[in-house]
């Protein structure tokens, strides 16, 4: 069923139940570290924010998550419809956000402003409500970044890369799938092509020019299994491509770092004042 | 012979939270006792959680802490390995095992390597142990004390076999990575762990005991399966992956000399041979004997000789003047034919 259901490069396949073990005990090891017991997420009716959304509810039940729908008035209905789906099927809180009068207000004056600035800052105005939320709901914000996306720069920084923590950051697009199908996503939502919905008709796939099974593999055998550009042509992969996913990766590098701080003081954060983030006396109070 | 009763506490340490662990220690040590346990073995840090960095100095413990005592008091009548961050009296900070038994620390394994590679930074934290001992314990045998990384080194259950062990003990705090369906157990970690130890038991013709933690550090999971491998390599325990407990298991210590004398590679060790052979290679690799892999022409302590000389150098030199755009492939006036210069 699920051979049919999406594409699964026989080297990117996990076993998905181990898999949903070491989430859920991440999910619950990081929600008692900061003192939380509940999380939000931004559902947008898209495969990773929906995996997020089952694996969380797996990990600490369904009435201790909140879903927020944050379209813009061009997302799709399909999105919305998908998301709200979800929502019913795990008996979550959700509530929804237009974001229109937010993105438009502060495009008014400014017509010709290009898709990729309204895409950023739409999905930038998503962060805010999250963060917002997550007071009004007591919740820490959930990341939905998948591994592939995060590889290639294919986010917003500061946006939809933002989170308290991430239980999907690595695993594929591809991996992803077949989490999503083991634990019950629904099949329309692992079918369709994955958009990032900023304009209408966009697709990942399109703007990107290859597929997410291709690129998966080409990443797992560069980064993962740390292949050179000769091993990765012979094992089919076209030169051009890998030295164009490794430019975007190499480019991308700073969006998955903390910000370097110029060293002036004898201990400076990051360099060689080093704690875990989660250490006696972090925990909210 | 009595069966010897092993006990292994696979816990979740609470990172940085000492007093929290420690009561945690008390309660299963006294569990584990009064259901008959002759050997309880809990995890790497598991007093203190792994993933320290900067808090190890503040966890640290000298061997004289009240609080180490107060755990050993609890071992009239039977043994007990716990692990924390051991402080030296020149204040170097170590991974440290103890050996605690009739109320006192019987023995302490200071961890001899220190992975600093992959998700490992432990060598800037940590300084490395340098002494490794089999120890004579209660249970009957001896007993000997290593931590994670030190399985990965063959030299050390190799060692601790032919000092006097017929117990290995690993306290381990394992990252559990590598979730490929292809992985026998479903956690590459997991599938190299149980060939190691099952190789080292029936290498060593000796019980292993592996304690691994469970629970989550920041981004990394434990995961557990903590196991009990008898002296022929087979698994006599198995305890499962990522979940917590206290779990026991009944051993025969005639085992060890039913197995030995079936297949007695430990009579048939020849470690004066090995230690010949290992200081001619500290020689070869200190520079101070020749080396026999080594290149022709390789200085002493390195293995590859120095290439030719680069015949002339690149960039401009004076007489170079005369040089047009149009003859910039042919080689450079005035120079052909001289040494090199620099």
């Amino acid at each position: 069923m699920t051979a049919q259901l999406f594409e699964l490069p026989a080297e990117l396949a996990i076993d998905t139940g181990v898999a949903r073990r070491v989430i859920s005990e991440f999910i619950r090891g990081q929600l008692r570290q900061a003192g939380f017991e509940r999380l939000v997420l931004g559902l947008s009716g898209g495969i990773d924010s929906a995996l997020v959304a089952y694996l969380s509810a797996e990990a600490i039940g369904a009435e201790r998550l909140l879903c927020v729908l944050m379209p813009y008035r061009t997302s799709s209905d399909a999105s919305r419809a998908d998301a709200e789906e979800v929502v019913r099927r795990l008996g979550c809180a959700s509530e929804l956000v237009d974001i229109s009068p937010m993105v438009d207000g502060y495009f008014a004056d400014d017509p010709d402003a290009t898709p990729l600035r309204r895409g950023n800052f739409m999905a930038r105005q998503r962060m805010a409500v999250l963060y917002d939320r997550s007071v009004t709901w007591g919740g820490l914000v959930v990341g939905t970044g998948n591994k592939t996306e995060s590889l290639i720069g294919y986010t917003t920084l500061f946006g939809d890369n933002a989170c308290a923590f991430n239980p999907v950051g690595d695993l594929y697009k591809s991996q992803i799938r077949q989490v999503a199908a083991d634990i019950g996503v629904p099949e329309a939502i692992i079918r369709k092509a994955p958009s990032a919905d900023l304009w209408p008709g966009q697709t990942d796939e399109t703007e990107a020019g290859f597929t997410y099974p291709v690129l998966d593999r080409l990443l797992f055998w560069r980064i993962d299994k740390r292949r050179s550009t000769e091993e990765l042509e012979a094992l089919g992969f076209d030169r051009a491509l890998v030295e164009r996913v490794d430019r975007m990766v190499a480019g991308a590098e700073f969006k998955r770092q903390v910000p370097p701080i110029a060293k002036l003081g004898p201990r400076t954060a990051g360099v060689d004042y080093l704690y875990p983030r989660r250490r006696p006396g972090s925990a909210r109070g | 012979m009595k069966p010897l009763r092993i006990a292994l506490a696979q816990i979740a340490p609470r990172l940085g939270l000492f007093d929290e662990n420690l009561a945690v220690h008390h309660e299963l040590l006294g569990r584990a006792r009064d259901d008959g346990a002759g050997l309880i073995v809990f995890p790497e840090l598991g007093l203190t959680g792994y993933l320290l960095q900067d808090l190890a100095a503040e966890v640290a413990i000298r061997l004289d802490d009240p609080r180490l005592a107060s755990l050993a008091a609890e071992t009239e009548g039977c043994s007990a390995v716990v692990s924390f961050v051991e402080e030296s009296g020149d204040h170097r900070l170590f991974i440290a095992a103890a050996l605690l038994e009739d109320g006192r620390i019987r023995h302490v394994h200071r961890k001899l390597f220190l992975p600093t590679y992959g998700l490992f930074d432990e060598r800037r934290f940590f300084a490395a142990g340098d002494v490794l001992r089999a120890t004579p314990s209660r249970v009957g045998v001896g007993i000997g004390l290593a931590v994670c990384e030190d399985f990965w080194h063959l030299s050390v259950p190799s060692i601790l076999a032919l000092d006097g062990a017929q117990i290995l003990v690993n306290v381990s705090s394992s990252p559990g990575r590598d979730l490929a369906a292809t992985n026998e157990v479903g956690l590459g970690t997991a599938t190299s762990w149980q060939t190691l130890i099952r190789t080292y038991a029936q290498l060593t013709t000796s019980f292993v005991v592996f304690c691994n933690r469970v629970g989550v550090d920041e981004s990394i999971s434990f995961w557990g399966g903590s196991e009990v491998i008898a002296p022929s390599g087979e698994a006599l325990f198995t305890a499962p992956l990522f979940e917590e407990g206290l779990f026991s298991v009944d051993v025969a210590l005639a085992d060890v000399r039913r197995e030995r004398v079936a297949l007695p590679l430990l009579r048939d060790e020849r470690p004066e041979w090995a230690v010949r052979e290992l200081s001619r290679i500290v020689a070869e690799r200190a520079g101070l004997a020749r080396d026999s892999t080594a290149e022709d022409g390789a200085d002493p302590g390195l293995d590859v000789a120095p290439g030719d000389p680069v015949p002339r150098p690149i960039g401009f030199r004076p007489g170079d003047q005369s040089r047009s755009e149009d003859d910039a492939d042919t080689p450079a006036a005035g120079v052909a034919g001289e040494p090199p210069r620099r």
